[in-house]
Order: C-alpha cells, then structure tokens, then sequence
C-alpha cells in the first residue's frame, strides 16, 4: 500500500502535479471517510474497552485498569488458546497454500480458452456462505455422515471414525473454505511466472525439480506471500467454522473472543484479546513485507 | 575447452562442408493439430564452428525449427545429432546448447552475475571457478563489473548481452539465437552484429541464428537457410543466395528485385513485352516464366541508338516515372514500355542524375537476369 501511494507523486510532470491532489482527495475521501468510521474509529474503542474496569455480570464500571491484560497472560489457559489459534493459523495455512499451489499454477498456464472457466470454477465456492459449506461438512464427515456410512457399510471400519467435534473437522472445514482465498491469491501473485524463464533455465542444465526450486517458486513467492498472510488471517479470525466443526471442544482466541462478547457479555477481556489477536496480525503483517521486499 | 582445438579448422571446413557437419538436421518436421505443417522435412548440415543464418519472413517456421533443436518443443519426425551424438529426444537440459530468447528471458529475481552463474551452477562448477568465470563471460560481451545489477535496471541492448554471456559461458555445444537482435534499435543493431560475429568467430561456436532480416543473414552468416512456408528454400553461402537464387521466392526476399513476366523464346532468350533479351533461361524452353533483376545491377546511360549499344548487353529504352532520393542511392522507377524496372544508382558514383520525365537507357548483363519458372517459389 505505502509502496504504491508514495510512488505517485513522483510519477507525475511537475505542472500536473498542482491539479492532481485535488482530485486525489475528491476520489480518495469517500473510501477515507467510510474507513474512519468504519474502521479506525471502532479499533480505537475496542482499544479503550480493554482497558476497563468490569464488575462480575459484565458491567462496565468508568475506571481504567490493566486487570484484563494481566489476567491474559497470568492464565496458563490463555496460553493454550494462542498455541491452538497459532497451530491452526500456521497448519491451515500450509496445507491450503500445497491444495491450491498446483491448482493456480495450472490456472496459470492452461490456454485462454480454457481459464476463464476454470477460474471461475475455482472461485465459486465463495458464492456459498461459509456457514452454509460448514454445515455441509458437518453431513459429510459426522459419525452418521457420508464418509463414515460409506466406510462402515463397506466394511472397512466396525465403528465411525470420529471425523468432527475435533481439531481434525476444523482443519479439514478451515482448508475448504480457505482454497478460494489462496488462490485467488496465489493466481494474483503469479504475474511475473513466464514459460520462457522455465525454458531458459532448461537450456541452462536444469531439470524439473531445479526450475520448480530456482525458477518457479521465486518467481511466485509474492503470489505465496500474499495468499499465507490472507489465509493466516481469515484462519486466525474464523470462528463459525471452529464451532460448529470442534462441536465445542477446539478452544481458539477466536472462539474465545465470542463467548466472553456473547455468552460472558465480558466486553473488557474480549476486547483484551482482541488486541493480542491484532497485535498477531501486525506481526503477520510485518513478516510479510519483508518477504516481498526479499523477494522484488 | 571444446571451443579452444577448433581454431585450426574452419579452412578445411570451407573447402569441404559436407563432411565436417557438427549439426546434422535430418528430415526434421513439426506438425500442429491434424496437418498443419509448421516445419516440413528440413535437411540441413552445419559444419563445425561455422555460423547458420535461418532467415524468412514470419511464421515461417524459424522459432519452431530453433525450439526443436533446444529440445523446447517435440520434434514430429526425423532427427538431431550434434557431432554424431543423436539428441533428437533427449530432454532440454541435456542437451548442452546455449539459447539466447528473442525477449532475453533473464531471471527477473537474479541479478546480472547469479544470472550468468545458473547455468555453471547447474554443472556444479566450483563457486571460485564460477566467479572468475561469470566476471570474464561478462568482459567478453563488454559489461564487466554489471554483475550485481538486476536485469529490469539495464537496458535492452545490455540485457542481450548479459543473456548471450548466459548462454556462452556455459561453453555449449551449439549456440541458438532467436531474432536476437530484432528489439534493438537500428545504430545498436549494426554495432551487436558485428559484435556476435567477432565472439562466434573467436570462440568458434557452431551457431544458428534465426532472423527475418536478410542484411543481418547475409553480412553476418556463413551459410544462410531461407525458409519458406515451413520449408527449407534454399541452402547456400550468402553469395549463393543473393546471385544464385534457387527460385522465385528467394530472389524476392533476399534484396531488392525487379520482377518482370516474361515469355521464353528459346533456351537463350526471353520476351519481355514487345522486346527479346538474351539470358539463361537454365532449362526452360518455352512459356511463361518471371524474370528477375536486381535494382543495382542496371545501369543508365543518357538515351542514345541502340546500334551503339554492344550486343553482349541487354538494353531497354524508359522513362523516368518516379525519382526517390534514399541517401546514399537514388532511386529511379524507370517505364520500359509496360513494365517498370525500379533501378538504383550510388550517389557518390553518379555522373549524371536524371529528371522525373526523362528518356534513357538501361542496360544490364544477360547473367544479371534470372529466370524462374512460373509460381516456382510461391
Ligand atoms: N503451438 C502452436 N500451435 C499451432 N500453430 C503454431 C504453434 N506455434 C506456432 N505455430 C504456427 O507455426 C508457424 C511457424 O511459427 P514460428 O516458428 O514461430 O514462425 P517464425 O518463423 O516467425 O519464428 C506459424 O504459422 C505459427 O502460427
Ligand atoms: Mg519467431
């Protein structure tokens, strides 16, 4: 973002330059404004409700206090729900980032006539609500799901295996819902990946795996970068498709932050752990300009 | 270490180029869908450390024929061998062939020097050894102390050179170039083939160069490949293209050429309009066929009796319709009685310069026209 705005006053001749911050703000207000409102102005009082005083029963008294912070991070509890959150962030990530590289880079390469379909395809699990695909996996993968149905009756397995309710139902609905995300980002990133730089490096003496290695996965490293930091973020933030496929028992920041809001009404340690959720973020961000720099 | 023995050789070569072939193209085809022949049944030996010219207009098929040799594209039938060794299905990467991109297709996210080390990388050439290596590669094209620049910070000219020290510094085999020089611009094109010649020539690589310009295949090659239609046209020294050429196409391609209808009396002579010349007619007897003169090889007298003219040329009496000044020639289109020859005159030479409107007479050698049967070459 910083990148792109700073570069465009220096893009511009010297005589346009006294027009264009005028229409530069005239078209950038609208989007400022809704993002003040909508943004800024709520992240600054979640900021400021972290920071106070609550009696038990949720009341909000006018006093400020660090209590809910230090109670974060005096809690060992607390701690496994950061280890839980990163787990599923770093894991859900990876395994979406091996589901949808094959996926985009075959996207990127397949003939015009073909990708616009193909494309499409790909993407259309967005039209579907999560919780709507969530639930659908909650018929698949249950103990009387079609998974375990056809396994049982098969006679592969005597008893169902326990496919939700888990960690592993998490994962699984997380990955699905997230391989759109990643590749769409994945195919935005790929800009740079040309045939010929594969060819040159073939005519140079390397075989597959070294121009997947030295060619290839350089040259879509931003596209990486970009869709790890979508789906790091969406999979950290997620909640719906945590509960109802960890049936209650994945414990998660995440899921935490809802029952202190809407089962506690604990607004102040909501807050509290927002703020560690955001300040993860920042980091995630952070990372993540470096490895574009690196890579540019 | 290939390049270094070969320095002694090159006479023997000329003398006798058939039985030196280092590259030997037999028969090589490719055909898209059902049949669609982009290259049909290609033959051609290129002796060692001599330089091929695969010259002819686009989609001709001079990419495809590039590509198939490198090993990028499956070859339909027949087969490739460099120095006896048949690599017609080896993979690209073994194949020990320097290629150099039309669109240099340097490596964005390398710099110039990790660049012209991938390919000593690949070899497992030692890291001191690939250093030295990659700073003298980088001399030979005139570029030393670039190496930690990154590609998109250089310009077009530049980057084709870093791509042919890529290529080279690996000492290939073979050294495929693909229009290596049709994105540069006109003064830096002149400069960079005489420059591609000078290291061809000095480290006595065996290379094909494709182009679609023919100043470029006649000035720099050794041997010159027109194609045609996904056919091999004509195979030859540059000399050979130009004053022999094998049919009517080549003899329009190849520079600039008068082409004129004709009708042939004997063996000897033609009938051009209301005129019979004497020529070669190389076989044929009788019917239509086209005539071709070259601009430069007609010269133009003030008119005077045609009694006075030897007999031993061929003469026509015209007009000037058109006067075009290029620079260093002028251009006459010059109507001979339903025909017009265009013809060119050196302006440093010219003794007497003519006026739109005026009568003259050109003259030029019988051996200067050429004679091809109708649609030979079409
Ligand atoms: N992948 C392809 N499928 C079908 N036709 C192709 C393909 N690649 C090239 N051609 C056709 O083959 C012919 C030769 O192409 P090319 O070798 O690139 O010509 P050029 O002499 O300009 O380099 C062209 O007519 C082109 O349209
Ligand atoms: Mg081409």
């Amino acid at each position: 973002m910083a990148a792109i705005t700073s570069s465009v006053p220096l893009a511009d001749a010297p005589q346009t330059r006294r027009k264009f911050p005028f229409l530069l703000i005239a078209l950038l207000l609208p989007m400022a404004i809704i993002n003040f409102i909508a943004f800024v102005l709520p992240v600054v009082r979640l900021g400021m409700i972290s920071f106070i005083e609550s009696r038990s029963g949720g009341v909000l008294t006018n006093n400020y206090t660090l209590e809910n912070y230090v109670s974060f991070f005096t809690d060992s509890f607390s701690f496994e729900l950061v280890a839980n959150s990163l787990t599923l962030g770093f894991g859900v990530t990876l395994i979406t980032l091996c589901c949808a590289y094959p996926i985009a880079l075959f996207l990127h390469r397949v003939s015009p006539k073909w990708r616009n379909m193909l494309f499409v395809i790909t993407v259309s699990p967005l039209l579907v609500s999560s919780v709507v695909r969530t639930y659908g996996w909650m018929v698949i993968l249950g103990d009387q799901g079609v998974v375990n149905g056809i396994l049982m009756s098969s006679g592969i397995i005597d008893s169902p295996l326990r496919l939700t309710n888990n960690t592993l139902g998490v994962f699984i609905g997380m990955v699905e819902v997230l391989i759109p995300y990643m590749a769409l980002s994945l195919i935005a990133g790929f800009g740079r990946l040309e045939n010929v730089y594969e060819e040159a490096a073939a005519s140079l003496g390397a075989n597959r795996w070294t121009r997947f290695r030295r060619v290839i996965l350089p040259l879509t490293a931003p596209g990486i970068a970009l869709g790890c930091l979508l789906c790091f973020v969406l999979s950290i933030s997620s909640f719906i498709t945590p509960k109802l496929l960890g049936g209650g028992r994945v414990f998660l920041l995440a899921t935490e932050i809802y029952d202190q809001a809407v089962i506690q009404l604990e607004w102040p340690t909501a807050a509290a752990i927002s703020v560690i959720v955001l300040i993860i973020f920042g980091l995630a961000l952070a990372v993540y300009s470096r490895v574009v720099k690196r890579f540019d | 270490m290939q390049t270094q023995e070969l320095r002694q050789e090159p006479l023997a070569a000329e003398t006798n180029p058939g039985d030196q072939a280092f590259l030997k193209l037999k028969g090589i085809t490719k055909r898209y869908g059902a049949d669609y022949m982009a290259v049909d049944d290609l033959d051609i030996d290129v002796p060692k450390g001599k330089l091929l010219g695969l010259l002819g207009p686009s989609g001709c098929g001079k990419t495809t024929t590039l590509r198939m040799i490198a090993g990028l594209l499956d070859i339909t039938k027949g087969k490739i061998t460099i120095d006896g060794d048949d690599i017609s299905h080896k993979p690209p990467h073994k194949r020990d062939i320097g290629l150099v991109f039309q669109n240099y297709a340097l490596f964005p996210h390398m710099t110039v020097a990790q660049n012209v080390a991938f390919g000593l990388e690949m070899r497992g050439v030692n890291r001191v050894e690939a250093r030295d290596r990659v700073e003298e590669a980088l001399e030979m094209v005139r570029l030393p102390g670039y190496g930690e620049r990154k590609p998109k910070e250089m310009s077009g000219g530049q980057q084709q050179r870093v791509a042919l020290a890529r290529a080279l510094v690996i000492r290939p085999r073979l050294l495929l170039l693909d229009e290596p020089l049709s994105n540069l611009d006109a003064k830096l094109r002149d400069d960079m083939r005489i420059e591609i010649r000078e290291i061809q020539q000095r480290l006595q690589i065996t290379t094909v160069f494709v182009t679609h310009d023919q100043v470029e295949a006649l000035t720099m090659c050794d041997l010159v490949g027109v194609m045609h239609k996904g056919k091999l046209a004509q195979l030859g020294t540059p000399e050979d293209i130009y004053e022999r050429p094998a049919d009517l196409f080549v003899a329009d391609f190849v520079g600039r050429t008068n082409v004129l209808g004709c009708e042939i009396e004997a063996l000897d002579r033609v009938r051009i309009g209301a005129s019979v010349y004497p020529c070669d007619t190389r076989g044929l007897t009788s019917g239509k066929a086209k005539a071709a003169i070259r601009p430069h090889r007609i010269s133009l007298t003030p008119s005077r009796d045609r009694s006075l003219v030897s007999m031993a040329t061929n003469a026509a009496h015209g007009k000037v319709t058109r006067v075009t000044y290029i620079g260093d020639v002028v251009q006459y289109d010059i109507d001979i009685g339903g025909n017009t020859l265009t013809t060119e005159v050196h302006t440093a030479s010219a003794g007497h310069s003519f006026q739109s409107g005026e009568k003259l007479l050109c003259e030029w050698k019988p051996q200067d026209m050429q004679v091809f049967a109708q649609g030979s070459g079409s």
